[in-house]
Parts: structure tokens; sequence; C-alpha cells
């Protein structure tokens, strides 16, 4: 703790209290028409009015700092927005390869500086588009990878050695063979790789808490998969970012915002404490350690979220792991605009409510953002409405003038307030999770899942009771709406995905095969690297179905308990 | 409660099936399963409603089973009820699949505890 150094002087402070009082009780207080209460999505009382009384002890060397220093509260980069924007990453990813490859080329020339591509149900899930269980989702909600040669299509024409593209992975069970095809893939191309850029996202919570189905990893499993991958960059690939740890999705499944930045700050502890356990040193592995989070409603709440995440994060990873490169320290995130938020009802409205959500993503000192499309809640974004969210990016940095200063809310007597008590919240969130024995514990137990559907329903009974106003939903509708957008249509993704398995199927060399899914499970057995084989294995053309049975077949399965 | 085929999303078909159950009904939850253990499950357990639920877009292809699969093992007094994400259009077309009710994004859950009550007095 340094020396308190206090910013306001003590006898105008007192004034102040004392007039703040006064001002309550005389001129607020016998006001009519006031809620009984006010307080943030979270559930944290809001005051009418915050004074200097608000931040007493505040100590500004040391609780805000400067821009792309310790602790990092004001912003990662020394620059920030004027020396390098955001970027504007927007998902795509739909149908088979050859189409989603045409979205990305559009996207780019229309402006976009970075790839987000997402893949569908099955791919996601560890299955091929052959698998008899997936036909109905093949090509949806992604899109649909099943070999290398897929890969190779996605990103034919690309410059994958200047574009960051970030994987959207999400499970390690599909992160193993996506990863490992689109680094095979960029060997084959030339290109070695550490010129490569981008981030996967590669989260076991994924896969064992937010995305709950029978059948999946066992989560010290999926957690030891994504260990893996993380380890192969750090020796690797040093300009890939092997995680982003998906607050986001948490966040979608029904957390609140301090149990959003708890469970991904206590998941890159227990990455960080994997990592050592392998002989890393922290500073190889921690400056590549990414962040996924979201966007939601309450304004000023997820500003405070993000500058509380960075303060905490750098605490952590300077007292907890001993990190001293400045970059270990740093909380760098992408921002998705929340989807839950979204509604299918009067759908452009939802162009007003992204946009509020980018600009809190903004002020809230984020690395990139994507935009959420106003069709959403509905479909698979069309062209139209994907530029429209494009746009909306575009609009923000061009014409708002928020890029000109650094943290310009910073010193806000109520978001520094706000920021102060959503660290508390948080750090006793992750005091809770190492009383429960680490992040992948407090899975197995269900001790997450029951947290995340807590709060899930008690967020939509705040909607159905009212208690939270949502726009055309529960208080300004239209009764029998006629839907004034139109909406995206799937391309043929089963068909083209099949027939060029089968072809694959018969062209491929089957000893080779054999021997690779030899060599992966023999690899699970022995406890060793399964990226450092699986880039090689790949070429073998295995589909990405036979990589995930090889993987069960030796770790087993998991049922996560339910709520 | 079921969620169709791979689709992801848990929260909709948790939140309903926990409101269910405050409501003072038996609800048994099933996780992702693809339509003909959905009908197993269905008439193993007995019950009265099945609830499918997705958000991914696969309802059309999906859906329709379950109810297809329900007559072919001549079960006709279970009834199908879907909610999910659901484009306009789709809902006369699961109507008339045999999909007695459909909830799309923000259904409220009153309106949803009291047409099961419904669906199950009649």
């Amino acid at each position: 703790m340094g020396v308190k150094t206090e910013i306001f002087d003590k006898k105008r402070f007192k004034e102040i209290k004392t007039k703040t009082a006064k001002w309550e009780a005389n001129s607020y207080s016998c006001q009519k028409k006031l809620k009984k209460k006010y307080e943030t999505l979270s559930g944290f009382d809001v005051k009418p009015l915050y004074t200097p009384d608000d931040l007493a002890g505040f100590d500004y060397l040391r609780d805000l700092g400067f821009p792309g220093e310790a602790p990092f509260i004001r912003g990662v980069h020394p620059t920030m927005y004027r020396g390098r924007t955001w970027t504007h990453r927007q998902l795509a990813g739909f149908g088979p390869p050859e189409e989603t490859n045409k979205r990305y080329k559009f996207l780019l020339q229309q402006g976009a500086s970075g790839i987000n591509g997402v893949f569908d149900y099955p791919t996601l899930r560890g299955y091929s588009s052959d698998d008899p269980d997936v036909y109905a989702d093949v090509g949806r909600g992604g899109v649909a990878i099943d070999t290398v040669d897929d890969m190779r299509i996605l990103f034919d024409g690309i410059p994958i050695d200047q574009v960051s593209v970030s994987l959207v992975t999400c499970q390690p069970i599909c992160n193993i063979s996506m990863q490992s095809m689109y680094f095979a893939n960029a060997l084959d191309r030339g290109i070695p790789l550490d010129r490569l850029a981008g981030t996967s996202q590669n989260d076991f919570l994924m896969e064992t808490a937010t995305t709950i189905a029978p059948g999946v990893l066992p989560p010290q499993a999926s957690f030891k998969v994504s260990c893996d991958a993380i380890e192969f960059c750090t020796k690797n690939v040093p300009r890939w970012n092997p995680i982003s740890f998906a607050g986001y999705n948490y966040r979608e499944a029904g957390c609140t915002a301090p149990q959003e930045v708890a469970l991904v700050i206590a998941h890159a502890i227990a990455c960080s404490e994997e990592m050592l356990k392998r002989g890393l040193k922290i500073d190889s592995f921690a400056n590549r350690l990414s962040f996924f989070l979201s966007a939601h409603n309450d304004f000023f709440e997820e500003i405070a979220k993000y500058r509380a995440a960075r303060r905490i994060y750098c605490s952590i990873m300077k007292k907890r792991f001993n990190a001293r490169d400045p970059r270990s320290l740093m909380f760098r995130f992408h921002v998705q605009t929340a989807g839950v938020a979204l509604t299918a009802q009067q759908p452009l409205n939802n162009v007003a409510r992204a946009a509020y959500h980018a600009l809190a993503a903004v002020l809230g000192g984020a690395q990139s953002v994507h935009v959420d499309a106003y069709d959403e809640a509905l479909c698979t974004p069309t062209e139209l409405s994907s530029v429209t969210a494009l746009r909306t990016q575009q609009i923000l940095q061009n014409e708002t003038g928020v890029t000109n200063t650094i943290d310009p809310l910073g010193g806000s007597y109520f978001l520094e307030s706000l920021t102060n008590r959503m660290e508390t919240e948080i750090c006793g969130i992750l005091d809770e999770i190492d009383r429960l024995g680490g992040l992948v514990k407090a899975v197995e137990n269900g001790w997450i899942h029951k947290e995340i559907a807590e709060a899930a329903y008690k967020y939509q009974w705040a909607i159905e009771n009212g208690e939270m106003p949502i726009v055309g939903v529960n208080c300004f509708k239209i009764e029998d709406e006629v839907l004034p957008i139109e909406l995206f249509s799937s391309p043929e993704t089963l068909k083209v995905q099949k027939k060029k398995l089968q072809i694959i199927k018969k062209k491929r060399n089957a000893t080779e095969v054999a021997r690779s899914l030899d060599a992966i499970s023999r690899c699970c057995e022995k406890n060793g690297n399964l990226m450092e084989l699986m880039v090689g294995a790949v070429k073998s053309d295995l589909t990405e179905g036979e990589i995930s049975q090889a993987l069960k077949r030796v770790y087993g399965v998991w049922d996560p308990p339910l709520f | 409660m079921v969620r169709l085929g791979m689709d992801a999303h848990w929260r909709g078909s948790m939140v309903v099936a926990r409101a269910l159950r405050d409501a003072g009904m038996e609800v048994i939850y099933g996780g992702n399963q693809m339509p003909r253990n959905i009908v197993r499950m269905a008439i193993q357990e007995d019950v009265d409603i099945i609830g499918l639920s997705s958000l991914s877009g696969n309802h059309m292809m999906l859906a329709p089973e379950v109810v297809k699969l329900l007559k072919k093992e001549k079960v006709h007094d279970i009834k199908v009820v879907f909610g999910g994400t659901v484009p306009p259009d789709d809902i006369p077309k699961l109507k008339k699949a045999g999909i007695v009710e459909v909830f799309g994004p923000g259904s409220s859950l009153r309106k949803i505890i009291s047409c099961i009550e419904s669906l199950k007095n009649n």
C-alpha cells in the first residue's frame, strides 16, 4: 500500500460532505415520483448523486495511474485509440467453407480489420458433417469444417500472414482439431507459424458449463486439451493468443457482470498454474492470455466492469504469479455486444441497443469489438445486417470523437465508485472459487452451473415482472407486428460437406489414417501434448469426428450436473 | 424438456424447466437429444408433454420428426410444444406439422406456464 495522498482539500472535503447531506434532505428527498430503490443490472445500489465523498481515501497514482502502466485501469496502451483504434472484428460463419470465404472477403473489402470465424454446431461439438446425429445442424450457427481441406477453402485467397484471425472454436475438443488444421494449412501455404497472428477461443468452460450437453469431455480432460494448445503456441506460435477466456458466453448463459469477470480471471489463474506445473515461465505465456467479454445493457456498470477487471488482473499476475513483463499484467479483451439483450420484436431497435453496448466497450478500453447484427434474435445475419453492424463501429470511431482522449470517464465520482464496488464483488467470488479448490473443481461439483442457472432465472423473472423494462417486449409493444426485415436462409451445406467427405475418404491413405489415429490415442494415454502431434496428423485428412472419437475413447465422456 | 440436436444454448430451456417446476409440475430435463431418443424417453417416462427447445435453426428438420415418430409408435396422448429462435413464417408450418404450441423469443414465462397447464388438463 502506498502513502495515502488525499486528492481533495480536507476542509473543503468536510464542507462537501455536509452540503451533500443537506442537499439530499432538503432538495432531493422531498421530490415525488422517485423509485424506492435504484440499482444496476447486477444489483448494486445506485445513489442519486456521487461526490468527492465517494472517493474518500482515493489515491490517484496508486488507484488510477496512467495508460500503459500498472494497474492499467486507464487502458493497456499509452496512446490507446489515438495510436491504434480497436479492431473491428465482425463475427462471420455459415454454411460450407466456400460460402463463408466469400463473406470474409466481403467484410474485409468493407473495411473490417480482422476475421472472426465461427464454426457450426457439429464442428463446435467435435462431430463431422456425416455423423447421423448432426444432419439438422450442419452449416448452422457457423461454418462447417470437417478436414484440413475445408480449412484451405475457408481461407483461400485471404492473406493470413497479414490479417489477424480469430477462430471461435469455443470448446477444446473442437479447438484441438480446428487450430491444428489452421496451422497445418498455413504451413502448407509456406507461411511459418511465427508469422501467424490470431486468437483461438479454446475454453473448457464452454464444453462443460456454458453449453451443457450430454457426453462431453470430462472437465479435467477438456482443461488439459486446452492447455496443450497454450503450451504449443507458447513454444511455436508466439503471436497467437491460444486462449480467449469466454466471459461473453458465461454472461450469455446467465452470469452477472461480476461473475463474468471473476470466472475469466479464475480461469486465467487455473491455466497459469497448469503452465507453471508444465515447467513454463510465467512471462513466456501470460502475455498471450486474452479475454472475451460481453457489453450488456447497464452502460456504466459495463464500463466499470472492464476497468475493474484490468486492475484486479494486474494485481493477481504481479502478486500471485510474480509476473514481470508488463504485457503479462495486461487484461486485453475483445467485446461482443450482448446477444441476449437483442429482441426478436421490432428488430431494428437492436441497431440502437448494439450501438450503446459498443460505446460502453470503447469507453471501457476494449482492444477489439464485434457489434451484433439487428436480426440475430431471429436468424444468421444477412449481408445488410452485417454491414450495418460494421458501420455502427465505423460511425463510433470516425464520427463521435470518443477516440480523442483516453479513458474519458476516469475520475467520475460515480464510475470510480462503481469500479471499486465491482472490484470488491469480483474479488469475493474469486476467493470463493479458491476455497472450492479452483475452477476445474468448481465445474466438476456443479457449483458453476448452479450459479449461472440461479442468475439466469432471476433475470428472466425481473423481465417477467416488469422490473427490468425491455422495449418491445414488456413495454412499448406493437401488437401483431409485421416483420420489417428479410431473414437469412442458410445455403445448402449437408450435401456439399458429405460429398467432399466421401471423396476424401476414398482418396486418402487408409494406413496413414489408422496410424495417425493410433498415435493420437497413444498420446492421450501417455499424457503427451496433443497439439504437437495433431498439426502433423491432420495432414493425413483425418476428419474432426474421427479425432474427437479417439479422444473420447481414452478420456471417457461426462454428463454435466444439472441445475 | 429437451434440446434438439446439436443446439448449444441451454439458458432458455433451463429457465422454462425451472419455472414449470416451481409452478408445481414434474419436469424431466433430457439435455440434447435426437428425435428417436426424445420419443423413447417420453414413452419410458410416461410424460404428458414434450417441450422442445432450439435456437440453432434446426427446428424445421427435427421438431416435425418428433411428432411423426410419436404417431409411428401409436402414441396419441403426448403433446409436443416448441420454444426458441423461430422466424415468424415457421410458426404456422410447425403447427401444421403437429406442434401444438410455439413460443418464440421474448415469450412470457407466465403464458408458457398457463399454456402447459391447460394442455395437461385437456
